[in-house]
């Protein structure tokens, strides 16, 4: 599969989709047709028992990075070194929580916790710790010890669910098929079995070494009322 | 949550394994039963400038996506799998970006995603259907598992093979030695008193899963039935636990629930117990929180104490122990014991022969993140 990251689709999302909406989509077009190419529509004609009947999951926030006004690089979260990766989930899950959910802290809807679930879809994974890692390893040195915190996709998402008090499933793949699609699959199925009410998806992989920028998209979805 | 339909329970129908133990369950289930560590000094690379020095490790320097490709057949020709079966099958796969791909110029590393891996995997096992990779670190496996459950009980899939695989690396060595979590005296203590922390290990592990429909169609065997699963967070911190347990107390309440079933009926506990002082108390706080009175009497162990904490795999070979010690009524013995720990009171397994038959068995993972899940496992 192709390692782009994003489809052209990705584009779009920060133009006409900075602020908070709530979506009404069809089963699984829960924004994935803004997102990627028409491979991502296939995803909602496959015939699966589970899509028959089932009620929508809506899109309550969405967020990217970099959106219009962006300049520099995202903010690293404290504790994280040496890699744009954390720095690049972590802003755009704020940036997408802040718009579904208001300000970290903030009371959740009928006072109960966030059964939030965090999935993180990424095909490269962090590669600049990755690098960190190899160059301590093939060079003899002193391995800084926060690149073992950060050394999994589940660190990052861990310092999102903190600050956020999201209590849902923590879940990172790797996707086999095209990234948006298949993690509109997993946060559907994590909604439908029960162990989340709400699924922050994040989309990211930094820059293939192609000369342009990490980028990311962040989608709030959540169960219907 | 709407009840299943029985046909739609998932079940397990074909299983391998490789470990430090060996090669294949059995001898797994052997070393678990009698608590015998597989715990040595790492020949596979230098450690002469790490704090720590032993790993549970094969002999030599195996080559993961061969060993991945070997259990995995092993597996699918247990559940007696036709070429078509295969083909109808999807693939997810528990693992971490293969450390090469950091030697690689960047233009290549493409070639070795994680899913560019499970793809390689089902190609040569001919499991056609969709495949995917899992990164979540130590419930990678156990997550896998659990989605598969999941796609299946909803009807969205007949059949999922589930893979995981982590062979010891210098490079999780370092990491693991840098951050102060490997156990200096070499051995894994879970829930112990003196306990030093982990010990990392070669794991690699293979299950087919179905629906029970589909398996009584086919006349397959059934090993075991995934009876429950349960996935939730901490919401605490970066890398530490909760230490009351709270995201490990959910999953499991998760898992119960979807059973239909309450903390009496589980027979015992496979528990994460990686043997370091602040998880193995959060851990025993999550189990009392979730099966109150229950939790002091069941037996509970963790047979990361014979084959050491083998990361993304770990939830799946520790699903393999469970089924194993569901099917042969010989509980995993908690190795490595040293005393009490008064932060840790649970009724550990602490000399075998165990003989028990458990009718559900619950198996506990845990990592980074405060990810935490539970799988509640049924005799067939």
């Amino acid at each position: 599969m192709s390692p782009t990251t994003h489809r052209a689709g990705a584009d779009r999302s920060t133009t006409d989709r900075a602020e908070t909406e709530t979506d009404r989509p069809t089963p699984h077009r829960t924004g994935a047709e803004h997102l990627t190419d028409h491979r991502a529509g296939a995803a909602v004609h496959s015939p699966t028992t589970r899509q028959a009947g089932a009620t929508a999951n809506t899109v309550r926030a969405r967020a990217a990075w970099p959106e219009p006004g962006d300049t520099g690089a995202p903010a690293m979260p404290a504790g994280f070194i040496a890699s744009t990766f954390p720095a690049l989930v972590a802003t755009v899950a704020d940036r997408c929580l802040r718009r579904g959910y208001g300000e970290p802290g903030g009371p959740a809807a009928g006072g109960g916790e966030r059964r939030t679930a965090v999935v993180l879809v990424s095909e490269r994974g962090d590669q600049g710790t990755l690098d960190a890692v190899a160059a301590a390893v093939d060079g003899g040195r002193r391995m800084q010890p926060l690149l073992f915190f950060q050394s999994v996709p589940n660190a990052v998402l861990g310092w999102v669910a903190a600050r956020w008090e999201l209590v849902g499933p923590v879940v990172c793949v790797s996707p086999g098929g095209d990234p948006a699609a298949e993690g509109l699959e997993l946060a559907d199925l994590l909604i439908e079995d029960g162990d989340a009410d709400d699924v922050l998806l994040l989309l990211a992989d930094q820059a293939a070494g192609d000369g342009r920028p990490d980028r990311a998209t962040a989608f709030l979805i959540t169960r219907p009322s | 949550m709407a009840d299943p339909a029985p046909g739609l329970e998932p079940v397990i129908t074909g299983l391998s394994a490789l470990s430090a133990c060996g090669r294949g369950a059995e001898v797994l289930y052997e070393r678990a039963a009698a608590g015998e560590p597989a715990f040595g000094p790492v020949t596979r690379f230098d450690v002469s400038r790490f704090r720590a020095g032993a790993a549970a490790q094969l002999p030599g320097n195996p080559v993961l996506a061969d060993e991945l490709a070997a259990v995995t057949e092993e597996a699918c020709a247990a559940a007696r799998l036709s070429a078509g079966q295969r083909a109808d099958s999807r693939l997810l796969l528990a693992g971490h970006t293969d450390p090469a791909a950091a030697r690689l110029p960047a233009a290549d590393r493409a070639r070795r995603t994680p899913a560019a891996d499970a793809r390689t995997l089902a190609e040569r096992c001919g499991l056609r259907a969709g495949h995917r990779a899992y990164t979540t670190a130590c419930v990678a496996g156990s997550t896998a598992v659990a989605d598969a459950a999941a796609a299946i009980r909803t009807g969205s899939a007949e059949r999922v093979v589930v893979a995981a695989g982590y062979l010891v690396d210098e490079e999780h060595f370092a990491l693991f030695d840098a951050g102060r979590a490997l156990a200096p005296d070499g051995r894994v203590r879970p829930f112990s008193a003196g306990r030093q922390g982990m010990v990392l290990g070669d794991g690699v592990a293979a299950v087919v899963l179905e629906s029970a429909a589909a398996a009584r169609r086919r006349g397959a065997p059934v090993l075991a039935r995934l009876a429950g699963w349960g996935r939730a967070g901490d919401a605490h911190h970066v890398s530490q636990p909760h230490p009351q347990g709270t995201g490990l107390a959910r999953a499991v309440r998760n898992a119960l629930h979807r059973a239909g079933r309450r903390p009496e009926d589980i027979g015992y506990v496979n528990a994460h117990g990686t043997g370091t002082a602040a998880s193995d108390a959060a851990e025993t706080v999550g189990l009392r929180a979730a099966l109150g009175d229950r939790a002091v009497l069941v037996p509970v162990s963790s047979s990361k104490s014979v084959h050491g904490h083998t990361l993304e795999s770990s939830g799946l070979l520790e699903l393999v122990v469970t089924v194993g010690t569901l099917r042969a009524g010989r509980l995993p013995v908690n190795a490595g014991y040293l005393g009490a720990d008064e932060r840790c009171g649970l009724n550990l397994v602490t000399a075998g022969p165990h003989r028990a038959a458990p009718r559900y068995a619950l198996s506990l993972n845990a990592a980074f993140g405060g990810a935490n899940t539970a799988l509640l496992v049924g005799a067939a």
